[in-house]
C-alpha cells in the first residue's frame, strides 16, 4: 500500500491529492476524500483565527501508526493524510484524508477510522483567537466516543 | 540533561519553567512533577489532571517510568487536532 502523511503550514490542493491517489493502481474502484475546514464559531462565539500547535516528530509517527492500523484492518491501495499547522482563518482547509481501495466500503470505513483516531490520538492542539482573547480548545467527549467504537470490537 | 516540553494549555502554565533539568538517579515523570510543585503549583495542578499523558522520547509512558540522561520528557494535554 502507498501511504503519504504530511504536516505543513501551507494549503493543499484537494484535486491534486485526489489525482495522486487515483493514478496509483488501475485495480482501484473507490477513492474517498475528507476535508476538514476551520469553523467560524467556537462555543457559539465567532473566532478571528485558529493556531495549531503540534509535537514535531511524535505527530508524524502517530499519523503513520494510524495509517498502518487502517491498512491492517481494511484492504487499501493508498492513503494520504495532510494536516496543517500554524495560523489558520475561518473556512481555511485544515486536514485532508484520502483513501483509495478496490471497493467503496473499505475506503469509506478507513477514512472515518483515520479521522476518528487522528482527532483523539495525534498530537495537535488548537488555540483560538476570539476578539483578541486567546484560549486553547477543549477536547470533545463526542470525538472520544467516535474513536472508541473502532476498538470496541477488538 | 533531560529536555522538558509542555504542550497546549500546559505551555501557558509552564512559563518560567526551565527547558531542561539535570539527570539524577531515580528520576521519573512523577518526581519531575513533584519537584516543580513548590515553584509552579498551578502547573502541577494541571499536570495532575487524569487526562494528561506523558511521553518519554516520544513514546507514551506511565508516571513511574525511569528517565535516563539525554531523554525528552513531554507533558501532553488532551489533543484537539483535525
Amino acid at each position: 500500500m502507498n501511504s503519504t502523511t504530511r504536516i505543513q503550514n501551507h494549503d493543499f490542493d484537494l484535486g491534486a491529492e485526489y489525482q495522486l491517489l487515483r493514478q496509483l493502481d488501475a485495480a482501484m474502484g473507490a477513492v474517498v476524500t475528507f476535508t476538514g475546514l476551520v469553523r467560524d464559531l467556537e462555543k457559539n462565539t465567532s473566532i478571528n483565527s485558529l493556531t495549531l500547535q503540534h509535537y514535531p516528530g511524535m505527530t508524524e509517527s502517530l499519523l503513520q501508526e494510524i495509517v498502518d492500523q487502517a491498512q491492517q484492518r481494511w484492504d487499501l491501495i493508498g492513503v494520504t493524510v495532510i494536516h496543517r499547522v500554524g495560523k489558520l482563518l475561518p473556512s481555511d482547509q485544515i486536514v485532508f484524508v484520502g483513501v483509495a481501495s478496490q471497493h467503496r466500503v473499505d475506503a469509506f470505513e478507513a477514512a472515518q477510522f483515520v479521522m476518528d483516531y487522528l482527532k483523539t490520538k495525534a498530537t495537535f492542539w488548537k488555540k483560538v483567537d476570539q476578539n483578541g482573547q486567546q484560549h486553547w480548545v477543549e477536547s470533545k467527549d463526542s470525538d472520544q466516543t467516535a474513536s472508541d467504537r473502532w476498538s470496541a470490537d477488538d | 540533561m533531560i529536555k522538558l516540553l509542555f504542550f497546549g494549555r500546559l505551555g501557558d502554565f509552564a512559563e518560567g519553567v526551565s527547558a531542561s533539568i539535570d539527570a539524577t538517579e531515580g528520576l521519573t515523570p512523577a518526581t519531575v512533577r513533584d519537584a516543580l510543585a513548590a515553584d509552579h503549583p498551578a502547573l502541577v495542578a494541571e499536570l495532575s489532571q487524569p487526562q494528561v499523558l506523558i511521553s518519554l522520547n516520544q513514546m507514551i509512558v506511565g508516571w513511574d517510568q525511569p528517565i535516563f540522561d539525554g531523554a525528552e520528557l513531554a507533558f501532553l494535554p488532551p489533543v484537539t487536532g483535525g
